[in-house]
């Protein structure tokens, strides 16, 4: 910006113009000019003070509207966004995904089944939503999750980093998030591990586990450290399609993230429960070979490994009505998994 | 061919951006809803000139400003702000107890006597952070116009704000004439 200079050879001592004053508060100038200005504003107080009010009208204005970032963008316009797009109205996980309210982050999600647009430039694309979500602009961690289950599950090249059977992804997960990650068995429920990927979290890092099963429907598994004053209540979130559960276990903050019925969800949510390091430390590395089945009973069925904390599971799935009979059927149409939860576990000792 | 969903993702993302600036450009809730509404419908209809490269916000601040010039020409005879409808939208608006009520409210009043030609490149600079090369951009005005243009709107600024209640705008057209 050189347009407001004036005389270079009487350079600091010549008034720079309104326009160059005006330039210096927007950051606008280069080094020299810049230098020169603040040569002068260092011997005119009066000069000083106005480009001081200037600047701070600037950031008045800024935060004026600054609120409005904060908003949930309405329906309407998230609509409209959607309008006629591929496919059969909006994408399922696209709404799901919006209604969850991640404004801030200038996001790219939803939209699976119709991601049909895969380049280069795309992932370039993705790189910059990473860095806003480092930035820690999206709002929560559980946000987060289902933002970054909406990305990434849409996926079909790149939806883990790590792929499952490379060896070191729970190590290297581990490492990263500073939280032990264990790479869930929920095979019993028709989900194999597809993989893994680190994701910038706010000022930390998260993990995020994904599973599929035989019809391609993905869930996935977010890891974090949760702040402190994190609620740690287990908790049922529906948005749209997208239904998460998500709660915190010694130090742990889960989300289990997927486009299933809530029983499914929960039947998944609860085999992740029952797996954490630490509820189990008996629990071999491997989740595949479980240390006690519970197979007593007719069906030979998910390994879910006994004991565990029956009670305390009960207590804080209360509020999801864990035990409403409703649940069953639902589990049985929509999952592989041959016998429930509770019948299995209502014989074995609390 | 539709807009595919990555690019409508990305639009998406940028709704809140496009909306803060249909704010401050339109000082009025719905106004500024409608034109984000526009400014989406114009990006999805036009969305093979947008060139990945180049950042969502900025393309999609420059569709809102066309649209809103369509607008303003369109209502250019009819359009009237009343300042107690300003105020009420004002107070409707803070819930935030922590910022000073007064300074927004003169802010408001102060910005809606600014001439678009100065208001625009304002905003776009104080408001949305843009460069002046970007505000180049969504303007499509030469560069070092947007440096005159943002310095004499905030010069007018401080003028209306210091209490020059009797001035009138300095230059252009009045977006909104005060009744």
């Amino acid at each position: 910006m050189t347009s407001g200079m004036t005389g270079d050879m009487t350079m600091g001592t010549e008034r720079p113009d309104d326009e160059l004053l005006s330039a210096f508060v927007d950051g606008e100038l280069d080094d020299a000019e810049r230098e020169r200005v603040d040569a002068w504003l260092r011997e005119h107080p009066e000069d000083q003070r106005r480009v001081q009010t200037w600047a701070a009208d600037r950031a008045a204005l800024e935060s004026l509207f600054g609120g409005t970032l904060q908003e949930d963008a309405p329906e309407a316009l998230r609509a409209a966004v959607w309008r006629g797009a591929p496919g059969a109205g909006p994408p399922r996980w696209a709404m799901a995904a919006a209604a969850v309210g991640l404004l801030v982050a200038g996001a790219l999600f939803g939209g699976a089944g119709v991601w049909q647009w895969q380049d280069q430039r795309l992932l370039a694309q993705e790189t910059r939503l990473r860095t806003e979500l480092a930035a820690g602009t999206a709002q929560g961690w559980v946000e987060r999750a289902a933002l970054a289950h909406s990305i990434y599950v849409a996926e079909p090249r790149h939806a883990v980093e790590v792929k499952a059977q490379e060896e070191h992804l729970s190590r290297w997960l581990t490492r990263r998030i500073d939280i032990p990650v264990k790479l869930f068995d929920l095979q019993p429920f028709g989900f194999e591990l597809v993989g893994g990927r680190l994701l910038p979290d706010g000022p930390g890092k998260s993990a995020q586990l994904m599973y599929q099963d035989a019809q391609q429907r993905r869930v996935t598994v977010y890891l974090r450290k949760p702040e402190l004053g994190t609620d740690a209540a287990f908790r049922f979130e529906k948005q749209g399609a997208l239904g998460m559960f998500y709660w915190i276990e010694e130090g742990a903050g889960y989300a289990l993230v997927g486009e299933l019925p809530k029983a499914t969800l929960l039947t998944l949510a609860q085999a992740i429960y029952l797996q954490h390091p630490k509820v189990l430390p008996a629990a071999p590395a491997s989740p595949s070979t479980p240390a006690a089945p519970a197979s007593r009973g007719r069906h030979p069925g998910p390994r879910l490994p006994s004991p565990f904390p029956r009670r305390l599971w009960a207590q804080k799935a209360g509020r999801l009505q864990l035990h409403t009979p409703r649940v069953l059927p639902i589990m049985r149409s929509a999952s592989p998994m041959k016998r429930c939860w509770r019948c299995c576990t209502s014989s074995s000792p609390a | 061919m539709n807009a595919p969903a990555a690019f409508r993702r990305q639009l998406l993302g940028a709704i809140p951006r496009l909306r803060r600036y249909a704010r401050a450009l339109t000082l009025d809730e719905a106004a500024a809803d409608d034109l984000s509404q526009q400014a989406l419908e114009r990006a999805l209809l036009h969305w093979r000139q947008f060139d990945p490269e180049r950042e969502m916000g900025v393309w999609l601040l420059s569709i809102a400003h066309n649209a809103h010039l369509d607008t303003v020409r369109r209502n250019a005879r009819i359009t009237v702000t009343d300042p107690e409808e300003l105020l009420r939208v004002q107070d409707e608006r803070d819930a935030d107890p922590g910022t000073d009520v007064g300074l927004r409210m003169d802010l408001m009043a102060a910005l809606t006597r600014l001439s678009a030609e100065q208001r625009e490149p304002l905003l776009l600079v104080c408001v949305e952070q843009l460069s002046y090369s970007e505000v180049a951009e969504v303007l499509r005005i030469p560069i070092g116009t947007v440096m005159s243009r943002v310095c004499r709107g905030r010069a007018a600024l401080r003028r209306y704000l210091e209490g020059g209640a009797q001035q009138r705008p300095e230059s252009g057209s009045p977006l909104k004439r005060v009744v």
